[in-house]
């Protein structure tokens, strides 16, 4: 277990180093340039050349990578160009949203997803079943922005019993707090959990054909303790690698939900930097994206060998 | 332990009881503004961007302000006087103006922001470039020395988007072209800023040294009565967002709002429609300097012939009451108005488009438009001109790219021929940007080189507007852009705000009902 894991970090290394630079080199060869943003639609070539200087935007491709790098390794991500505040500050801010976001959906989507993916596999092939796949095949089909608006149309235009965006921190109003992530992690759980009780129900019934759940049932085990016992539990590696991924996906790619509902999550932030050019957000917030990605890799790899004593690190 | 549950549920209650008085207690006194994005650094000396100025203006003040007609009134200037033929000017200062640090604001936080401006200022080479000195001669006094007169210093100093905002000498002095930092954020204006939150909200708060003008509000100028505690802008980028939280009521006031939701919002009751007395109007430069249409007039012609503004405006702005198919650079009743080679406007007659371009030797060349999807209604007009153009045997290839592409490849002549932005309101001529022989376009033929002079050296208002028509003339007969109308964008604000201000959002003199 242990040298699994020193190896794994050795590869860790290697592909935080290889990200670092694809993501420097695509983000400075795409056209565009921040000063003109910053400086709109008037400035004069003189100001655009002067601000760039002293931004350090004129130096050499490679000098600006390695300036960059030298900084992170110690630590520092550099300061916003739009923010004027330190990049480590700003994703800190868009992270606890942005957690929040994940961790709210993951629960609608386990709690949700799951139960009815099993019900429906062992319902397989009633009405019930078929019912339940075809509303779950609706709500992964209907875009998330439209569910958005429609939640906000409804529970806090109509009804009031949410608000209807922004969320200030729990660390500033409390836990009540939460209550302005309740809308947006349902639109995203609609159709995250429509996947994972698909995912659910097809890894049972993948499950429920394999000998040794036929010789279970001969043995006249009870139907749900064969359900529980030998199927389910096979069945959950597929479904906990898809949590993992999709809990990675929601943090860094819930852009659509964040914007509909103005949420400061991390998925609005990296789309505005881009959109700005604000290299040092943008290259900071992409690596730590990353970085999350891989730790959750890692603890998935790890997690199968909780659930499946079978399976070996190597 | 028995009473664990029930004193558990009082503490919740007592809990969410005590923060919703809280939220109530605050709702008093802030206001909330949904925005249509995040700032950029609000130096508004620096930038340009409509929505740092919004938030800029509360915080810091100009020498002079714009009243509800669009003429500048003095704001931190007491009065003036110019000599020398108008090549001096002598600005005597307010007494007793108090920045947010308590400091008083004196002659030398003037001089050393004009010099900033002049040097870094999005608008300061427009005054500044004619400038030889600029100096404090006394406390409360200023004087300016240009090597010309300009008959539009006083609008050019009026207002603080990319304009004179008066900062305190340090922070002026210390910055440089650099954006000046948060925590130098430092205006004499009636709210001070407290904190930035990055894709939250900016927060400014009451300055309670602030001392208003005695003349009542009118427009930008006059008293500035802040009736709220703080005011919050927050970054509400969806649209339908934004109408949804001014219905829920968690947002006080909106920012520009869709053309499309205009019919059902003015019938709304939960809901004020606040429609802008300044359009902005789309802009479609030529290239001046390279290319096809380089000195082309003939084949700018045939372009600005073929072309049905209308149908674009209907397009990308909707309902009538949000568009006019307006001509004249300046909207009818501004001093600025003129029918001077406004009828070329919007011919739309593809035949003699056809003639005319034949006549430029127009083969059918690709011409290159270069447009952005960041707004929508700049790629509406795009898509409907280049059908029309298409219908005149002129052959516009459309080159979609994101905002800030544009603003990189615009100013390089060789990757385009036209490209599409759009104008704000402007209160003189002279802040216009295609008379700026430097901005992309380069538009500079020795016709409106002479006529440029004399708009900036003349200083008799009716002189000046005869020479403005004449420009209007010739931009309709060079066509270095074209204007596609005017557009009037609108807000929407909760029914209770009363004193809405139709120059544009600011939150002085605005109350609860």
């Amino acid at each position: 277990m242990w040298s699994y894991a020193f190896k794994r970090a050795g590869t860790t290394a290697v592909t935080l180093l290889a990200a670092s630079i694809i993501i420097f080199a695509f983000i400075h060869i795409v056209p565009g340039d921040p000063i003109y943003v910053l400086l709109g639609d008037t400035a004069t070539p003189d100001q655009i050349d002067a601000l760039r200087h002293q931004l350090g935007l004129d130096q050499p491709i490679i000098l600006q990578y390695l300036t960059w790098a030298g900084h992170v390794l110690e630590g520092d991500l550099g300061r916003s160009i739009f923010f004027q505040a330190p990049v480590l500050s700003v994703i800190a801010d868009g992270a606890e949203t942005s957690t929040l976001l994940a961790t709210m959906t993951m629960i609608w989507v386990a709690v949700i997803g799951v139960p009815i993916g099993m019900i429906a596999a062992v319902r397989h092939g009633t009405w019930l079943d078929q019912g339940l796949s075809g509303g779950a095949m609706l709500m992964a089909s209907i875009p998330t922005f439209w569910v958005g608006l429609y939640l906000i149309l409804i529970f806090a235009a109509w009804l009031g019993w949410f608000p209807s965006s922004g969320y200030p921190s729990i660390f500033e109003g409390g836990v009540v707090n939460l209550r302005y992530l309740v809308l947006p992690s349902l639109a995203l759980a609609a159709p995250n959990a429509a996947l994972i009780l698909r995912l659910t129900r097809a890894s049972m019934l993948d499950v429920s054909r394999e000998d040794y759940v036929r010789t279970a049932r001969a043995k006249g085990i009870r139907p749900w303790q064969v359900v529980r016992r030998h199927i389910w539990r096979n069945a959950l590696l597929a479904v906990v690698s898809a949590f993992g991924f999709t809990f990675a996906a929601l943090l860094s790619e819930a852009v659509v939900t964040e914007t509909v509902f103005a949420l400061p999550g991390i998925g609005r932030l990296v789309v505005q930097s881009i959109l700005r050019r604000d290299y040092p957000v943008i290259q900071g917030v992409i690596l730590v994206i990353v970085v999350v990605y891989l730790l959750i890799n890692l603890i998935v790899d790890l997690s199968y060998r909780l659930l499946d004593p079978r399976v070996e690190l190597q | 332990m028995r009473y664990g549950p029930s004193v558990l549920m009082r503490g919740v209650v007592g809990l969410v009881t005590a923060s919703f008085l809280i939220a109530q207690a605050n709702a008093a006194t802030l206001l909330r503004e949904a925005t249509i994005g995040e700032p950029p650094p609000l130096d508004v000396m620096l930038t340009t961007a409509d929505v740092a100025s919004v938030i800029g203006r509360h915080i810091f003040e100009t020498l002079y302000a714009l009243d509800s007609t669009y003429t500048p009134r003095p704001m931190l200037a007491e009065n003036d006087r110019t000599e020398d033929g108008g090549r001096t000017i002598v600005i005597e200062l307010r007494e007793g103006v108090l920045f947010h640090t308590g400091k008083e604001m004196t002659a030398k936080d003037v001089v050393a922001s004009m010099t900033r401006w002049g040097s870094f200022g999005a608008r300061g080479k427009l005054l500044m470039a004619a400038a030889t000195s600029v100096e404090a001669t006394g406390k409360y006094e200023v004087t300016l020395k240009l090597s010309a007169p300009n008959g539009a210093w006083k609008a050019l100093i009026a207002d603080v988007n990319g304009g004179l905002a008066i900062y305190p000498e340090d922070i002026a002095t210390k910055a440089g072209n650099r954006p000046i930092e948060q925590k130098d954020y430092i205006g004499t204006g009636p709210y001070k800023f407290v904190e930035w939150r990055p894709n939250r909200y900016v927060e400014v708060e009451k300055f309670d040294g602030y001392k208003p003008l005695k003349e009542k509000g009118d427009g930008f100028a006059g008293a500035r009565l802040a009736s709220f505690d703080k005011i919050r802008f927050i970054p509400v980028p969806d649209v339908g967002t934004r109408v949804s939280g001014v219905q829920a009521g968690d947002y006080d006031y909106a920012e520009m709002i869709s053309g499309d939701l205009y019919e059902s919002l003015s019938k709304d009751p939960s809901v004020q429609v606040q429609r802008t007395n300044a359009p902005i109007f789309g802009l479609f430069f030529m290239n001046s300097k390279q290319g096809i249409l380089k000195d082309n007039y003939k084949l700018r012609r045939a372009i600005q012939t073929a072309l049905d503004k209308s149908q674009a405006l209907r397009v990308a702005f909707g309902p009538k009451d949000l568009w006019n198919a307006e001509g004249s650079i300046f909207p009818n009743g501004t001093p600025w108005y003129s029918t001077d080679g406004a009828s070329n406007y919007s011919a739309h007659d593809p035949k003699k488009a056809k003639e005319l371009a034949k006549e430029a030797d127009y083969t059918g060349a690709p011409i290159r438009l270069l447009v952005s999807t960041n707004y929508q209604a700049h790629y509406d007009e795009a898509s409907v001109f280049t059908r029309q153009l298409a219908d005149a045997g002129i052959n516009v290839q459309m080159m979609v790219v994101d905002w800030a592409t544009l603003l990189k490849m615009r100013g390089q002549p060789e990757q385009w021929d036209i490209f599409v932005t759009h104008h704000s309101f402007a209160p003189d001529p002279l802040l216009l940007t295609f008379l700026n022989a430097s901005y992309p376009g380069w538009w500079d033929s020795p016709e409106i080189g002479s006529l440029r002079a004399e708009l900036i050296n003349t200083t008799d208002p009716a002189a000046r507007k005869s020479t403005w028509d004449k420009i209007q003339s010739l931009i309709y007969e060079q066509v270095p852009v074209m204007k596609v109308g005017d557009a009037y964008t609108y807000d929407i604000a909760s029914p209770k705000l009363k004193g809405l201000n139709p120059n544009g959002p600011v939150f002085w003199n605005v109350s609860t009902k």
